[in-house]
């Protein structure tokens, strides 16, 4: 379980937020709605580990991420995913760099076992045969459906969106729906961060849980029972 | 083409390493024309001649003491000096026995010759002692200055591959930046990047080095098997196979390691400050 306690963020001479409580329990798919700048990939950064709150703490299974152990909060960072919203600013690498970069950060995959998770992964995302096409070359949507995709080659038990729904474009929400879903029933956590959410998934995950700018959804599971609660 | 011209370079660096190491710099080549001669007085007979000859070539500094005599000396002066048969006149062959003494190419130095030198002087079977006290100061000291230029030209070299290393290292650093930063981003410390780069550099370092003085060595077996005038100034192939000679080769690859991971670690270093 991932929970933030008292969470405030001064940034750019102004507090953004303080005071709010997360929660996010394992094995669900947890929908972070909020209005541009009010927050979102900060958010995610510091859940992720990267960036510490001004105020507030992280704690991870009950261990805190930024006032316990150092080598606790790297291995925290190592374990997630991460498909950031500003997807590669450097354009040179392909989509194989990617997935090697992946599987670099993961401590290594067999070669054969990489290949043939990478050619499944691209072929879900909908980029099959795009192992030697450079980032350059992919559209936005593209860009985000390969980091997706080349994120989970190491299988990360908790994976952190930042804008895929709306960077991947209407024609992937079923897929992405899915997969997601299919994520959180096989036990992995899951944390989008998105502007809006999608009519269709507002209907299906009900009402949300208000937290500051945000509103907190959680997302339906097929077949899987209530784990964690809600923030 | 990177590993490739390192290969090479390690090749040319591991020749030029053993023949200086072998050569001593110059001190081969001037113990191979230096020799001091003992010249005996005439009514030496042969056998204890060449028993003293044994005495100093079991002398510390000594290479080889051979013992001429006149009959010997006599020839060797007619193929220096052809034509002059004539001064062998009535009263029969006028040059002396000697003994000539060549020096180890390592213990040709001012303070050995004297050793040498005051020993024969004691000794009543030798008139005259002909060692160029004259000239020999300012000969070893071109010997040694030799030897420092041609170790140096070689340091130059070296320093020349740490500094081409380092900015290789550095461009690759930058190259990877998107990588790093990745792994950075996901928990791996960017110290433990540097170090296994640095250690992964020292290991195909040693490998490349190692690969490249075995060539190099080869090459320079082959050279002095063939060219006669090399093994004067060099020594004989079979100096290769000493086992001074393997662990100086091992040494200079260990420290061709540490110099490229040394290269590693700066040229990430400057990558990441973003220095030249």
């Amino acid at each position: 379980m991932i929970e933030g306690f008292r969470l405030g963020v001064f940034s750019r001479g102004t507090t953004l937020w303080d005071g709010l409580d997360f929660a996010f329990g394992d094995a669900a798919a947890w929908f972070v709605a909020g209005a541009p700048s009010s927050g979102k990939s900060l958010l995610l950064s510091i859940l992720r580990g990267e960036r510490k709150p001004d105020a507030g703490d992280v704690l991870v299974s009950g261990e805190s991420l930024y006032r316990g152990n150092a080598a606790l909060a790297r291995a925290w960072r190592a374990s997630c995913g991460h498909v950031p919203e500003q997807t590669i600013a450097d354009a040179r690498p392909t989509v194989g760099d990617l997935f090697r970069r992946s599987a670099l950060a993961g401590g290594g995959v067999r070669e054969s076992e990489r290949k043939d998770r990478t050619d499944r992964l691209l072929g879900m995302v909908g980029l099959p045969g795009a192992l030697g096409w450079r980032i350059a070359e992919l559209s936005i949507s593209e860009r985000v459906r390969a980091c997706l995709a080349a994120e989970l080659l190491r299988g990360p038990k908790v994976l952190f969106c930042d804008g895929v729904v709306a960077g991947a474009g209407n024609p992937w929400r079923e897929m992405l729906w899915g997969l997601f879903r299919a994520l959180a029933r096989e036990g992995n956590t899951v944390v989008l961060a998105e502007r809006t959410i999608p009519e269709r998934w507002a209907l299906a995950a009900g009402d949300a849980e208000p937290v500051g700018p945000f509103r907190v959804y959680r997302l339906p599971v097929p077949g899987g029972g209530m784990k964690g609660e809600p923030g | 083409m990177e590993t490739i011209g390192r290969f090479l370079f390690f090749c040319l660096l591991g020749f030029a390493f053993l023949s200086l190491l072998l050569s001593g710099g110059a001190s081969r080549f001037l113990a191979e024309r230096y020799a001091v001669t003992a010249v005996l007085r005439a009514d030496v007979p042969p056998a204890e001649a060449a028993g003293l000859a044994r005495k100093v070539a079991a002398l510390p500094p000594v290479r080889s003491a051979a013992f001429r005599d006149p009959e010997a000396a006599w020839k060797e002066f007619l193929r220096a000096y052809p034509g002059l048969d004539a001064l062998r006149g009535a009263d029969g062959n006028p040059m002396p026995g000697y003994i000539e003494i060549r020096f180890r190419p390592d213990r040709l130095t001012g303070s050995d010759v004297d050793v040498v030198t005051s020993a024969l002087r004691t000794v009543p079977l030798v008139e005259r002692i002909l060692a160029g006290e004259e000239w020999l100061p300012r000969l070893l000291r071109a010997g040694r200055l030799a030897s420092r230029v041609a170790w140096g030209i070689f340091g130059a070299f070296l320093a020349g591959f740490f500094v081409v290393g380092r900015l290789q290292e550095r461009a690759r650093a930058v190259a990877l930046a998107g990588d790093f930063a990745f792994l950075a981003e996901r928990g791996v410390p960017a110290g433990r990047l540097a170090f296994l780069r640095a250690a992964a550099a020292a290991v195909s370092g040693l490998l490349l080095a190692a690969a490249g003085t075995a060539a190099g060595g080869g090459a320079l077996f082959l050279s002095l098997r063939n060219v006669p005038f090399l093994e004067g100034v060099i020594g004989p192939p079979s100096d290769l196979l000493l086992p001074r000679t393997v662990a100086a080769a091992v040494l200079f690859s260990c420290g061709a390691a540490l110099l490229s991971a040394a290269a590693s670690l700066l040229g990430s270093r400057a990558a990441r400050t973003g220095r030249k």
